[in-house]
């Protein structure tokens, strides 16, 4: 069995909705890959490429 | 991957490791040493600490693991949480065929969390065609006796799934009705090892029999709505990110077998004698070393390290080239499709095309999938009710995924058995709390430490947000809640102030008031509205808007994301006046773009006030964590004030979809020029740039519709500005093909803008 998470850079829409009806003690064992996929393009945004605009204060990035 | 014990109590036939080219297990000891887990768990931490890891997996695998027996075992994940733990979160898993597993082992693996797999073919035929024992007896009890196991809720939080290798002689239905019996997490479907120079079975006419057969699961899988995870069809949707077995994602596992070898994948044993060593080893190579070995290597390159054939492949984004096994022909190597390539190809089509678009109903719009549906909807400028409520919920989610991630780093806590209560029994309560928008910049602060775990990490936000859920849930609970700067926030509510509360303060929840214990400090806060503060207890001000009540938030410390400097708390003249501008601003934007006030009012929770700056009195700003807030400083005119919220709520829009989306590749280190700024800007702030100011086009355009004064100069100016920037962004090639859409229905949306709509 891979383990690993899997490599999706982002949360999907579906996954996104249906953990909303996941008891919270139950979402880290029934939606493992989320938590990993936020947690790398939230958290540690690994999808961001160098030169893209800061998270904060858009008027002064835009 | 750490290969614990070499070999194994069951002699399936399509085992790689025993049945196929490589041999080396021969030569191994049966059993890890102590000294060798020693060095590899010294390996691991070294790098994970060199690297400020966030998190380090770890499989125990083997042969098969649980031969070790239960002391075997523990010594092993003490080794590996002691060495590992001080410096990054340890991901623990085993892979086993099961036979062995009984309630001791299992109690272990709770106490370690350790998240176990089971290795399982599917009904008793289809199992036992391969699973059995060297005396050629079935497997099939005791595999299904070892789910049971996994399955007790005492359990539960170690099952893993199930490892399904397939055979298509097997009935598929069968097989899956089989595995969805044992109600697995997840499932991994695995195609059976094989090369160029060995191909798979096709025992049949069929083509593609292995991608007929999966798709035979798919629909069932389908047409049940998706009752477990099968990760094969998750992995192959669009955008899959992929797995070991797919996906252009480089690999990023590495083996260490019995002797301290370091290996590369394992599942190269079945190419040829010898294909996975390194001949580097824990006690004298480090994670480092082993990363630059060729064969290591080569698989860092994405879609350039695959073979022509698979570089020209319009999927190849999808199967990344299959497992690299699979590519192996004596003569070229790995540099060939993988020997699957037809079934994969075939198997990507049946994803895409299961369930088949719905038939359109009179009067919809399209056929185009959710995605599609969400971007054309917000690229009208503004965004329906649903569409925000959509987002509104992703962004909700993405919250409470963080915040199972913050129990995952902490373990279990007397705040998290506490919100997990409430989220059963007043969950209306914990979704108000885990919605207010500065929760998440709090989780994210958590998480993203750059100190290692033990070593001085952001105050636990944890105890805070259940003391706030239960006192929203009128539920008794006391907890002890972490103070920064003789303050105790408590999200959405307010902030208590009180010298002297210490380092930590007891919170007691009773009805209508709590109270805190800390230091030299012992204080009672009442919550009646109509009375006066408590001492030290700076309330959460709001004022009434058509959607629903703004918060004037001054007190949160996690307000501060703007990259600018947020205001102190007003003083009681300033907050009213501020929240009077809210108020009258948000009925203009009713009066002037009621669409832009549906999506203000489905969304819009908190305004925080920057900081004057008289040098820059008209600021605003939208922070990407803190969906639902918007800064400003405090403008006291509406009319100005609507443009600003306008202006802002775009971007927390466009960023809650960039959440979920690439709409600007990824890789694109390209700058464009823009009306609006001398010097050129990356794709990303050109698309919120555009998307914030065909906002901002649209208002001025209604304003000039009734006549007001430099209302149509205005209007021309954000015209041209916008249309610029989406001519210059289509130019530039820097869009995903989401963002292509996204844009082209953005400059439709200019067209109709530009005619006068309102």
């Amino acid at each position: 069995m891979d383990h690993a998470p899997a490599r999706s850079s982002r949360p999907y829409l579906d996954d996104l909705t249906r953990s909303l009806h996941t008891p919270l003690e139950r979402i880290a064992v029934e939606h493992a890959d989320l938590i990993e996929a936020v947690r790398r393009r939230v958290v540690t945004n690994d999808s961001v490429p160098s030169g893209i605009v800061a998270v904060a204060a858009f008027n002064s990035s835009i | 991957m750490l290969k614990v014990h070499s070999r194994c109590d069951l002699s399936c036939d399509h085992c790689y490791v025993y049945q196929h080219a490589d041999q080396t297990w021969r030569g191994r000891p049966a059993r890890m040493p102590p000294a060798t887990v020693q060095a590899a768990a010294r390996r691991i931490a070294e790098h994970a600490r060199e690297h400020g890891l966030p998190i380090v997996h770890v499989v125990l695998h083997g042969g098969e693991p649980l031969l070790l027996g239960a002391a075997g075992l523990r010594e092993v994940l003490a080794e590996l949480r002691t060495a590992i733990t001080p410096w990054t979160r340890l991901d623990l898993r085993m892979q086993t065929n099961g036979v062995l597993l009984d309630e001791e082992l299992c109690r272990l693996f709770v106490e370690y969390d350790v998240r176990v797999g089971v290795s399982f073919d599917g009904d008793r035929a289809a199992n036992d065609r391969h699973r059995v024992f060297a005396h050629g007896g079935s497997s099939h009890d005791q595999v299904r006796r070892a789910l049971a196991l996994l399955r007790r809720p005492e359990h539960r939080a170690s099952y893993a799934g199930i490892l399904c290798t397939i055979d298509v002689r097997n009935d598929p239905d069968r097989v899956y009705e089989a595995l969805l019996a044992e109600s697995p997490p997840r499932v991994d479907l695995l195609l059976p090892h094989a090369t160029w120079d060995h191909p798979p079975e096709h025992p049949g006419p069929a083509r593609t029999p292995y991608a007929d057969w999966l798709g035979r699961i798919h629909r069932r899988w389908v047409d049940d709505g998706r009752p477990m995870s099968i990760r094969m069809f998750e992995a192959l949707r669009p955008g899959g990110g992929g797995t070991e077995a797919f996906g252009l994602a480089p690999a990023d596992v590495l083996v260490i077998e019995a002797d301290g070898s370091w290996e590369q994948v394992d599942s190269l044993k079945t190419a040829y004698h010898g294909a996975a060593d390194t001949g580097f080893d824990v006690f004298d190579q480090s994670v480092d070393e082993v990363a630059r070995h060729p064969g290591v290597a080569v698989r860092q390159d994405g879609v350039d390290g695959l073979c022509a054939t698979c570089r020209a492949c319009p999927v190849v984004d999808r199967c990344g080239g299959g497992l690299y096994a699979h590519r192996w022909r004596t003569g070229s190597g790995f540099d060939n499709p993988s020997v699957y390539c037809a079934d994969l190809l075939s198997l990507i089509d049946t994803v895409d095309a299961y369930p088949p678009p719905s038939p359109l109903a009179s009067g919809e719009r399209s056929a185009t999938s959710p995605v599609d549906e969400l971007l054309d909807d917000l690229a009208t400028g503004h965004g329906s009710a649903s569409t925000l409520a959509l987002l509104a919920a992703t962004q909700l989610s993405i919250t409470r995924a963080l915040l199972a991630a913050g129990r995952d780093r902490s373990g279990a806590t007397a705040a998290w058995d506490l919100l997990v209560h409430l989220d059963q029994t007043a969950p209306e309560a914990v979704r108000a709390v885990l919605a207010h928008p500065f929760v998440r910049p709090g989780l994210v602060h958590r998480l993203d430490s750059s100190a290692p775990p033990g070593l001085g990490v952001a105050v636990d936000p944890l105890p805070a947000l259940a003391i706030a859920a239960a006192l929203l849930a009128g539920v008794p609970a006391t907890l002890q809640v972490p103070v920064r700067a003789d303050a105790i926030t408590l999200p959405s509510l307010g902030r208590l102030v009180l010298p002297g509360l210490g380092e930590s303060a007891e919170v007691s929840v009773r009805p209508g008031e709590f109270q805190v214990r800390g230091g030299s400090v012992e204080q009672t806060v009442l919550l009646d509205p109509l009375a006066l503060p408590s001492t030290g207890w700076l309330p959460t001000r709001d004022v009434s808007v058509p959607g629903g009540r703004l918060l004037l938030e001054d007190g949160d410390p996690y307000r501060d994301c703007y990259g600018q400097p947020v205001e102190s708390r007003l003083e009681v003249p300033a907050a009213r006046a501020l929240g009077r501008t809210l108020a009258e601003a948000w009925r203009v934007v009713h009066r002037d773009v009621p669409a832009h006030a549906a999506a203000l009012d489905g969304g819009l929770r908190a305004v925080v006030p920057l900081a004057p700056d008289p040098a820059r009195p008209l600021r605003s700003a939208t922070a990407r964590h803190a969906f639902g807030a918007v800064a400003v400083t405090p403008h006291p005119d509406p009319e100005t004030m609507a443009v600003l919220l306008v202006h802002e709520w775009q971007h927390a829009k466009l960023g809650a979809v960039l959440d979920l989306y690439d709409l600007v590749e990824p890789a694109h280190g390209s700058r464009i020029r823009v009306p609006w700024r001398p010097d050129p800007r990356p794709p990303e702030g050109v698309l919120q740039g555009v998307y914030a100011h065909l906002a901002v086009t649209q208002v001025w355009q209604s304003r000039a519709a009734t006549d007001q004064p430099d209302a149509s100069a205005h209007a021309a100016h954000f015209l041209g500005w916008t249309r610029d920037g989406v001519d210059a962004l289509l130019a530039s090639r820097s869009l995903t093909a989401a963002g292509e859409r996204f844009v082209g229905q953005l400059r439709h949306a200019l067209e109709e803008t530009r005619v006068g709509s309102r």
